[in-house]
């Protein structure tokens, strides 16, 4: 056991702002493709809602081809891919816009319940106040979306936070990358991976808490 | 147009070499969760114990908490390093199974958690024993409820086995990967690994939706 602990001991202080830097690169990571996921989410659930039918048809389409892709794959044909059709992105980039790509299809099936469990009357009477369509959507329709879906919006925060370690193989220095390189370097792989692990833990548990404590007030 | 289509013929052969791992990886480790989470919910709902329920919901939380990549890489170049050498398939199993048994316990919890105690108090005025309830009575009826989750699962462990890539276990990712530092065709490559994964998840898609017409929640 002691020879278990040892190495936390003898490394720690090395260890803990290479581990640092990564948390950092992961929490940037996540965010960035979080809240790109949020906006191209929203952007798919008012496509299914359009009168128009290329665009519901469209939506449709994205929302069932993504959710059977693999992320590995969007990410693989992002970021090695389109190169070669002579599209490029720095690895981080190709994260951001695979991970919020992938996401979005998620991200879009919620806000299509949250649209449909808010009354039509709440609509109808924000037009019949005065409001535009585009006001009574920013202003009364979609603040209450949000309050419902909340919860269910951080559980995806979170499998996207955990979701970001795949980065690592398109070569994002994040945890699992950084993981890797310490593990090489210092042949202590299940101390190492450990310590990755506990790193995640840190920044997800308290998200999971939160939506657990979310749920009661949205329903 | 003639070379073209003859190269996706190689791709797609190359590829195929990896759909029976990538089945098995799924299957077994379906099975495993669904078994450790099952029993895990029995223990966390049904078991008396204080100590136990703790130890249930920690596990819970850390399976749930960590990549799948990180849980694989603990258990394949993490426990090698301390002399036990798992092979790339028996950790992708163990690994996406153990994650499983915390997902799928929650989802049983929740089937559970959803049967009003009526059932249960009839149950036992009728003569059943306690263990008799659970199984003949509650089980049922909780499995009809978490039944479509547990199918969003089974569509999401399919996709997520394509991660045992990174521990070298030779599904379809594997092989894409391996073919891609050979051959340049890396955007056919990818595309076609990318159809492959939905092709494949079409038959549990409708598997899943006949299970669920079939012995899903009854309409009261």
């Amino acid at each position: 056991m002691s020879d278990f602990i040892e190495p936390y001991v003898e490394y720690g202080r090395e260890w803990l702002p290479l581990l640092l830097r990564a948390m950092a690169t992961t929490a940037l990571l996540s965010v960035s493709a979080f809240a790109l996921s949020l906006v191209f989410g929203l952007l798919l659930a008012l496509c299914r809602n359009a009168r128009s039918r290329a665009l519901r048809h469209f939506a449709t389409l994205y929302v069932s081809v993504v959710r059977g892709v693999p992320l590995l794959a969007i990410l693989f044909l992002l970021y090695f891919g389109l190169p070669g059709i002579g599209i490029t992105f720095d690895a981080f980039t190709g994260a951001v816009l695979g991970l919020a790509l992938a996401f979005a299809a998620q991200v879009a099936e919620l806000f299509r319940a949250g649209l449909m469990a808010i009354p039509k009357g709440q609509r109808e009477a924000a037009f019949a106040v005065g409001f535009t369509p585009a006001q009574s959507f920013t202003l009364i329709v979609l603040p209450q979306v949000v309050r419902v879906i909340v919860a269910p919006l951080i559980v995806t925060f979170v499998s996207l936070l955990k979701d970001s370690s795949l980065a690592s193989l398109i070569t994002v220095n994040e945890l699992v990358l950084t993981g890797r390189a310490m593990a090489t370097e210092y042949f202590l792989p299940l101390q190492i991976y450990l310590a990755v692990g506990l790193c995640y833990f840190l920044i997800a548990w308290p998200f999971s808490l939160l939506s657990r404590r979310l749920v009661p007030a949205a329903g | 147009m003639m070379t073209g289509l003859s190269t996706f013929i190689t791709v797609l052969d190359g590829l195929l070499a990896g759909v029976g791992v990538t089945v098995l990886v799924t299957l077994a480790s379906l099975t495993l969760g669904v078994i450790l989470g099952f029993g895990l919910a029995l223990l966390r709902q049904f078991g008396g114990l204080r100590a136990i329920h703790f130890l249930i919901d920690a596990y819970c939380e850390v399976m749930r908490n960590i990549p799948a990549l990180t849980h694989l890489f603990i258990l394949y170049f993490g426990l090698a390093s301390i002399g036990f050498r798992l092979s790339a398939i028996t950790a992708a199993i163990l690994g996406l199974g153990l994650i499983g048994g915390a997902v799928t316990c929650d989802l049983f919890r929740s089937g559970f958690a959803a049967l009003p105690n009526g059932q249960r108090e009839a149950a036992l005025a009728v003569g059943f024993t306690p263990l008799q309830a659970i199984f003949a009575i509650l089980t049922p009826q909780a499995l009809r409820i978490a039944l479509p989750s547990l199918g969003n699962y089974t569509v999401q462990l399919l996709k997520d086995t394509s991660i045992v890539s990174a521990i070298a276990a030779p599904e379809i990712m594997f092989y894409a990967r391996s073919m891609v530092t050979s051959s340049f065709q890396t955007t056919l490559i990818y595309a076609t690994v990318a159809g492959l994964y939905l092709l494949l998840g079409l038959p549990l898609t409708q598997a899943i939706r006949f299970l669920e017409s079939h012995y899903g929640r009854l309409k009261a």
